[in-house]
């Protein structure tokens, strides 16, 4: 076997899972900036956007939409449970009650999704014209991870440019950094914090909608992702974005070297590699160890 | 004073259950007050000392997996095997317990969920050992070292959960009405203030998560030689969230809101569940709701119980009646 | 011996140095003040001797022991008790439950969690005592979170207390109490240390207060140590008065 190739094609493929994580992490990281608080639930409406996704090719036959109308959906829905059930909270000082109200979302969507959508897995497949694969170095190479390469790259640009260039980007960056200031100069922060976690879960939800030809809409495909996603977060820096890419391309890395040199382990690897890095860096989220 | 009778007329009534209630009702009452153990086991941890586990079914699944084995493949009579997979399981709660305290908040949350996981992922892993997705089935109620089979019958198990589970309320009771309770209290008051004040924090928590897990583990293994097989379905996320939201509804930081909460759930699943595929969806909306408007649960609005140091009265009153009072 | 020395500590935030080579000496049985103008860096030493925080350089020695790093509640063992400047105490617990906690934090059956009965009513007599001293005895059962500001403060000088501390450190104590408050306070604190066994390090803006207790002053400018000495040398330091005034006088 070409080694080089080889080689090569691994690189592409952890970079095509950074891609997916990037999707999940970056919302995370986003709505931690914002409003200081972990959306537990992220996994379950990754896994929404992947069964949302499925349903709009099952009644559209375009796999292009799905990847719209998947973000908008659920983005909807995220923005309804933060103004109806997370805004109310904000003057508890409990960080336990955000945590478990997220936790509570995730539950009712893991069990709403298998209500609407049954118990089994759901695939619609590779869209006919990603399938197929590319040669790179004389190695096959999907197809579909080369677009997901490409969608991870485009989106990390333009949530970049808008975090940097737009003035709404400049207002989310602001409320990360002191919201009573923002607030104070008249600014919605109320609103801003709305649309930046129905943002974050239109991401998510996006990367659910691509990862589901792939590895089919399946329940508990939610809780593997949070995980992932969480730790991600943490070593890139919680709110921090360019953190959420480093960590995205890191952790999809030591995912698929991981799972190809200690293969008996792959399933067991991740939850090591996660609790090996929050030992190393213990850092609570909302409490301080030395 | 009123507390001893309340207690007494419960354990009164529970022993008396078994006359009026036909053996079938039997069976799934002794399966609620097994779950309401479990429920009770993770209130330690998050009433008392505010750690949120996401992840307790660990300690569920491996008592019973380890009193499984014990009994299926060892042949141990029963209450050797409870014991000893409570045992089993506290000796590996200590360095999970040791790992999870090391962070705070929502990543000590992960680290719970994570290490279940991690035990879900084992299951699969060593399946010549664990039996893989069966799990371990046929675990037997091997007769005692006395020859005593009562317990093999639905009516003795019934009351050898009843026994372990009013011991272990008694015991908790104590723990938390101790100075040790009274520690975990002020940690969960105001931990900073807590090592200010010359207490490692770190030290208590960890305790109180192994001591968690191993009443869990009693739960647990109970529960396998209730049903009679043990399954990787134990370790599932869900059923750690179970009994998470089972903690909060029933009442957070008062033991007995747990157990209601935990054997009143299970009672009511099962009887709505063949009614109702929406249950779950339900339940995790009362849950949803139970979190913004009543955080102190059931049994919190009921009693409205909040600290006035009845450690400290309970033990002035136990001196006095004790004569020890000069 | 000194009680405590701070030998050279220095803190810095990034390129904020907030302690700078400060040097400190308090002896047993010393009242001693520690002033100076707003981000001076009296917290940040408070935390730096208590160990909250690490220093970047230097060491804190408390009755001839390196204490410099150890853990916070190593530190609370070894004898030093503090109040916060944002008043920490357990709000939802009475007010005697609150220095009953203190007082039981030196009692090796702290960790009992059977046949406790002794622990909790001798620390609970501590307890009475403590809030005897601060004259809180009337509000022992009402929850912490309930008093009034001012009594949050003295409950929490009567937790320190009821550490039996050698060194008691307090952190703005009189901040945010009314002229009353702040005069019962005082009167409290000063029947407190009158049998001179305990030593007292108090960070405080309130220039009356000071006065009226220190026996020594030290005055923190941009986290170093401009004066050091009796109240009366240090009210007429001129460097001390243009750090509070301004460069304009």
């Amino acid at each position: 076997m070409d080694f080089l190739g080889f080689a090569v094609t691994q690189c592409l493929n952890a970079l095509s899972q950074a891609a997916v994580l990037f999707f999940i992490a970056c919302g995370l990281t986003l709505i931690f900036g914002i409003m200081r608080i972990v959306n537990f639930a992220h996994g379950a409406i990754f896994m929404l956007g992947a069964y949302v996704g499925y349903t709009a090719i099952a009644i559209t036959g375009s796999f292009l939409l799905s990847l719209v109308v998947a973000p908008i959906v659920v983005g909807i829905v995220g923005m309804a449970f933060e103004r109806v059930f997370l805004r109310p909270l904000y003057g508890r000082r409990d960080g336990g009650s955000y945590l478990m109200l997220t936790f509570g979302l995730a539950v009712v969507l893991s069990e709403a999704i298998r209500l609407i959508w049954g118990a089994q897995p759901l695939g619609a497949g590779i869209p006919r014209f990603l399938r197929g694969v590319v040669f790179v170095f004389d190695q096959p190479f999907p197809l579909y991870r080369v677009f997901l390469i490409a969608l991870g790259v485009a989106a990390a640009i333009a949530v970049w440019q808008f975090l940097e260039r737009t003035r709404a980007g400049l207002l989310i960056r602001a409320v990360s950094q002191n919201a009573e200031m923002v607030h104070a100069l008249g600014v919605d922060v109320d609103m801003v914090r709305t649309v930046v976690f129905g943002i974050g879960c239109a991401m998510a939800a996006f990367g659910g909608a691509l990862a589901a030809p792939l590895v089919t809409a399946f329940l508990g495909m939610g809780t593997t992702v949070v995980i992932d996603a969480f730790v991600v977060v943490i070593i890139g820096g919680m709110g921090s974005f360019l953190g959420s890419i480093i960590g995205s391309i890191l952790i999809a890395f030591v995912q698929v070297v991981g799972s190809y040199y200690f293969q008996e382990l792959a399933l067991a690897f991740m939850y090591l590699l996660m609790l090996l890095i929050l030992v190393i860096r213990p850092g609570g989220l909302l409490g301080t160890e030395e | 004073m009123r507390r001893r009778l309340g207690f007494a007329v419960t354990a009164a009534l529970s022993a008396a259950l078994p006359l009026v209630l036909p053996q079938y009702t039997l069976t799934i009452v002794t399966e609620a007050l097994i779950f309401g153990l479990f429920a009770m086991s993770l209130d330690l941890m998050v009433g008392y000392c505010r750690l949120y586990s996401f992840g307790h079914a660990a300690a569920y699944g491996l008592g019973a997996y380890s009193c499984g084995m014990l009994l299926a493949r060892l042949e141990l009579p029963l209450p050797v095997g409870i014991v000893l997979a409570v045992a089993i399981t506290v000796i590996i709660a200590i360095p999970i317990a040791w790992v999870c305290t090391r962070s705070t908040g929502v990543s000590f949350s992960m680290l719970t969920l994570a290490f279940a996981q991690l035990g879900y992922a084992m299951l699969y892993r060593f399946k010549e050992f664990t039996g893989g997705s069966d799990g371990i089935d046929g675990i037997p109620r091997p007769v005692g070292p006395f020859g005593i089979a009562v317990l093999q019958g639905k009516l003795g198990y019934y009351y050898l959960v009843l026994f372990c589970l009013f011991g272990s309320y008694l015991l908790c009771r104590t723990i938390v009405r101790s100075p040790f309770g009274a520690v975990l209290s002020g940690i969960r008051e105001n931990e900073t203030k807590m090592r200010a004040l010359g207490y490692n924090t770190r030290a208590y928590k960890l305790t109180t998560v192994v001591l968690a897990y191993g009443f869990g583990a009693l739960a647990g293994a109970l529960f396998a030689a209730f049903a009679g097989f043990a399954s990787p379905e134990l370790f599932f996320w869900l059923a750690s969230g179970r009994v998470l939201i089972m903690v909060i509804v029933g009442g957070a930081g008062t033991l007995i809101g747990p157990i209601l909460g935990g054997a009143g759930f299970l009672f009511v699943e099962n009887q709505l569940s063949q009614l109702t595929d929406l249950w779950p969806l339900i339940f995790g909306t009362i849950f949803i709701g139970f979190v913004m408007f009543a955080p102190q649960g059931v049994w919190g609005l009921i009693t409205r119980s909040i600290e006035k140091s009845p450690a400290v009265t309970e033990a002035i009153e136990r001196e006095e009646t004790s004569g020890a009072a000069s | 011996m000194p009680l405590l020395e701070c030998k050279r500590l220095i803190r810095r935030f990034g390129a904020l140095v907030a302690v700078d080579a400060v040097d400190m000496t308090v002896e047993a049985g010393e009242i001693r003040a520690i002033i100076g103008p707003n981000g001076a860096g009296k917290s940040t030493l408070f935390n730096l001797i208590t160990n909250v925080i690490r220093p970047s350089e230097g060491q804190v020695i408390f009755d001839g022991e390196d204490i410099t790093g150890l853990p916070v509640y190593d530190v609370s063992r070894r004898g030093i008790a503090r109040t916060f400047q944002r008043c920490h105490i357990f709000p939802a617990l009475s007010a005697r439950e609150n220095v009953r906690i203190a007082a039981q934090a030196r009692s090796p059956g702290r960790w009992r969690f059977l046949g406790g009965d002794a622990v909790l009513t001798r620390s609970a007599t501590e307890a009475d005592e403590a809030l005897e001293r601060l004259d809180l005895s009337h509000c022992a059962d009402t929850k912490a979170g309930f008093l009034s500001h001012g009594d949050q403060r003295l409950l929490e000088i009567a937790m320190a207390v009821a550490q039996r501390p050698r060194l008691l450190m307090l952190d703005e104590p009189t901040q945010g109490l009314s002229i009353q408050e702040t005069d019962h306070a005082v009167g409290m604190l000063n029947a407190m240390l009158a049998d001179g066994n305990l030593s007292v390090i108090l960070v405080e803006h309130d220039m009356e207060v000071v006065f009226r207790l220190a026996d020594n002053i030290t005055v923190l400018h941009r986290g170093r140590v401009i004066a050091d000495g009796a109240p009366d040398v240090v009210k007429v330091n001129a460097e001390v008065r243009s750090a509070y005034l301004g460069e304009l006088s």
